[in-house]
């Protein structure tokens, strides 16, 4: 009963924050190109500059259709989408959010609208669900360096090797690694969940070193790569390849390790919601998303991976992610509900908070 | 005659009707099985979730813990398009972790499986629910746990639906094969019937014989029914025959008589109209001995042909003694009679008596019909058949008559002394022997009655 009471609060909190930040900086509107027949309105956890090329080339093929982009934090989108379902209140048109496991909740509870056309038939079966929840990114999980930082021979390029790394030149990484705070951000969360299922001795090794080495948690890929960049981090462990490829792009100190012993992929997810007013343009552009013209526009411009394709050049991985089956593709199924148990989510936390930043909590910062 | 519809069409609607019915029956219990086997397999996936996450509790720092594990919930993800909803009870009553609005549906009275299956609603959708029980026995934490797993429901209908189509495309496939094959079968097993009416409708009308088809056992009470009436109708038209025959005897002997009397009385004593009555007396008697004359040699014929081995003779022969008898003593000096006949004999298979009596008929209808200057009797033969013409210069009969003069008592000249048999007797006989009665007219002074009849090509007797 409390702890009902609890998640209603927080939603309104939420709801309410978010009423506010609507209002302000997380609003994007893309008018029609021409005369506007119809609003789509994506609410979405993605960053915008990743998404913008896909909506510009979206209205250059439905000129009439205007775009209001919504972000927001993936728990904050989560919450909100429960509340609204629960309610049956219109949220959005398409919901887009990197944390698939919460989209797959979401339609587990009845709050998705199913969707075929001969764009989701190209789906690949690990990443869609129901024809509810559809994965349209294909993104592995890297690691990335500062090459004024870590000279060519220390680079790891499994996670063996960097946690290997991190127990031997324990002092020159000592607080120069970062990763996701699981806390704060469900990617984070579902990686780590997933890096855990993956070889949980690799995994606690990996995690006793990066405590050992002080890492730093922080809440968004884009805050890690920052520092990276910078030089103020050596490492980042568990990146998002689209955002740290991008990074790599802008800074030349900055290079890409896509993992060789495995590679989780996660696709991020499109759900359009039962609710929605105008399903029909979430349906739409989640088909656009699904094109051929899409994806490429994607790999191009926006995410620069692809389940086909090989790698993008400058990254430093094997040739073929998924010949190779390196990659892990983070099933879009029920399997996620076992990473959205709330129990579970507490258990794991509380461990992996008790690893990572018990031990060295005085560096611990949340910033 | 009302009309009934065919055996076929019968047999064929009451076999659809059952094939139909069975089929029916068939499919609805394909569709029992395929939900039954439907339920069956996917509960096994929700029972080994159930067990799985029943078994990951667990009671830390005196509390009841759950580590759900992820295979319990890909084992459900094997229903590809199922929703999942699970609800972990402590041994309090409260929800653990999960969806704590999930009905915890309490097993049928005295039941303490550890598993339990039920039906449920949950969120408006219709689900299946298991509950795994877990017994508790730790110090701080002691009684019942449960595991409630719920999933829809959409598998195992999709399952159901295809097992129940295949299993109808079988049934269907099947009830028309099994249709074809007794249409066929019908159609074999009337054939017999086709055959036997066949065969009564083949039949001439003059055989009274009985029906000799081989039939199956089943129709053999037709069969004798027919060969039963058909034997009365015979016994019926032989009794009449030889009434006849016997009526014609009879009166042959007064008749005989009569003439003699009649002779006897002599027309010198008779006035003019006397001798007028006298003479017409004297013609209708000579008229009445012909018709019986003819009557028992019809009833002979008949008889003959019924009873009477066909043998090979020459036709010749036969129509010379025909034409010998035909042609009365006291024939007119005027008329120029004539006989011919080839020099190789031409053998047909018949009974000469029938055959002598038909060309004497023929020839005798000639001379007193037909023959003003002139009767010629002729035997030809070719490849084939072998010809009895008689022909004569008489006015002859037009062709629209010469269907009705082979009719008995059909001729149109009755008033000149003719009973109208000659022809039928002629044509009775030829018919017993597989030929037939013709006529040709060439001219007015040419009319000739042909008898044709197979030329026999085996050794003469």
């Amino acid at each position: 009963m409390m702890k009902r009471f609890t998640a209603a609060l927080i939603a309104t909190i939420l709801a309410l924050t978010s009423q506010v930040l609507a209002a302000t900086d997380n609003h994007t509107r893309f008018p029609a190109l021409q005369t506007e027949t119809g609003k789509l309105t994506i609410y979405s956890t993605t960053d915008l500059a990743a998404m913008k090329p896909l909506i510009d080339d979206f209205q250059r093929t439905a000129p009439g259709i205007s775009i209001d982009y919504i972000e927001y934090l993936t728990n904050e989108l989560h919450a909100l989408a429960s509340e609204a379902c629960r309610k049956d209140e219109p949220l959005g048109d398409l919901l887009l959010s990197s944390s698939v496991d919460q989209l797959l909740k979401l339609a587990n509870d009845g709050c998705a609208a199913s969707h075929t056309s001969p764009e989701t038939l190209r789906v690949a079966d690990w990443a869609n669900w129901r024809d509810e929840v559809f994965g349209f990114t294909y993104e592995p999980a890297v690691f990335v360096y500062n090459t004024r930082k870590v000279p060519p021979a220390e680079v790891p390029r499994t996670h063996v090797e960097l946690a290997d790394l991190l127990r031997e030149r324990l002092d020159y990484y000592r607080g120069h690694v970062g990763t996701y705070d699981i806390r704060l951000s469900g990617i984070g969360y579902l990686l780590a969940f997933n890096d855990a299922r993956q070889t949980n001795t690799v995994f606690g090794r990996l995690l006793e070193s990066m405590a050992r080495a002080s890492a730093v948690a922080r809440c968004c890929t884009g805050e890690i790569l920052e520092e990276v960049a910078s030089g103020r981090l050596y490492i980042g462990y568990n990146m998002l390849g689209s955002y740290a490829y991008d990074a790599a792009r802008r800074h030349p100190d900055l290079r890409v390790v896509v993992p060789r012993d495995y590679t989780l992929v996660l696709s991020r997810g499109a759900l359009i919601p039962k609710s929605a007013e105008r399903s029909d343009l979430g349906a739409q552009f989640l088909d656009y998303l699904l094109s051929e013209r899409g994806q490429s526009i994607a790999r191009s411009n926006a995410f620069y991976f692809s389940e086909t394709g090989g790698l993008p050049p400058d990254v430093d991985g094997p040739q073929n992610l998924k010949e190779s089956g390196i990659a892990q593709p983070i099933r879009i199924g029920p399997g996620l509900l076992a990473v959205q148990d709330w129990a579970q989510r507490q258990r794991f936390i509380e461990d992996w908070s008790r690893s990572l930043i018990e031990l060295n909590s005085p560096e611990w910062t949340r910033e | 005659m009302q009309h009934e519809p065919s055996l076929f069409a019968r047999l064929a609607r009451r076999i659809s009707l059952v094939l139909g019915i069975g089929a029916a029956i068939l499919v609805s219990a394909a569709w029992y099985y395929a939900e039954t086997a439907a339920d069956k397999a996917y509960d096994r996936l929700l029972v080994g979730a159930a067990l799985q996450m029943a078994e990951s509790l667990s009671v830390e720092r005196g509390a009841l813990s759950a580590r759900l594990p992820t295979s319990a919930f890909e084992l459900l993800g094997l229903a590809e398009r199922d929703r999942i909803f699970y609800r972990v009870i402590d041994t309090n009553g409260k929800t653990v972790t999960g969806y704590d609005d999930l009905q915890n549906p309490a097993p049928p009275d005295g039941a303490r499986d550890a598993v339990s299956i039920s039906e449920g609603i949950y969120k408006g959708e219709a689900v299946r629910i298991a509950r795994a029980t877990r017994v508790l026995a730790d110090p701080s934490v002691t009684g019942h746990a449960y595991v409630v797993v719920a999933q829809t429901n959409e598998a195992r209908s999709a399952l159901t639906r295809e097992l129940t189509l295949r299993a109808t495309i079988l049934v269907v496939v099947m009830s028309f094969l099994a249709f074809a094959g007794a249409m066929l079968a019908i159609r074999y097993a009337l054939q017999p019937v086709e055959r036997l009416g066949a065969a009564v409708r083949r039949r001439d009308p003059h055989d009274l014989t009985p029906v000799s088809v081989g039939v199956p056992r089943e129709l053999d009470p037709f069969v004798s029914s027919i060969n039963h009436f058909m034997g009365r109708l015979n016994e019926r038209v032989d009794l009449l025959q030889r009434f006849i025959a016997d009526a014609a005897h009879q009166i042959r002997t007064p008749l005989t008589a009569l003439s003699a009397q009649i002779d006897l009385l002599g027309h010198d004593k008779l006035d003019k109209t006397g001798r007028q009555h006298f003479e017409r007396v004297q013609q209708r008697t000579g008229e009445l001995a012909r018709l019986t004359n003819q009557l028992l040699s019809h009833a002979m014929v008949i008889h003959r042909a019924d009873s009477i081995q066909l043998e090979p003779i020459s036709l010749v022969d036969v129509a010379r003694r025909a034409y010998r008898a035909a042609i009365p003593i006291t024939v007119d000096p005027d008329i120029v009679i004539s006989f011919e006949a080839p020099d190789d004999r031409p053998f047909v298979l018949g009974d000469a008596v029938s055959l002598r009596e038909a060309i004497v008929n023929v020839i005798d209808n000639a001379l007193r019909h037909g023959t003003d200057q002139r009767l010629e009797v002729r035997v030809r033969s070719d490849a084939l058949d072998a010809y009895v013409e008689v022909e004569d210069d008489g006015p002859g009969i037009p062709p629209e008559g010469w269907e009705k003069a082979t009719q008995r008592f059909a001729t149109s000249k009755s008033h000149e002394g003719s009973s109208g048999l000659g022809f039928a007797i002629a044509q009775e006989v030829v018919n017993a022997h597989g030929g037939t009665l013709g006529f040709r007219a060439r001219d007015e002074k040419s009319f000739t009655v042909i008898l044709t009849l197979p030329l026999h090509k085996g050794p003469a007797k």
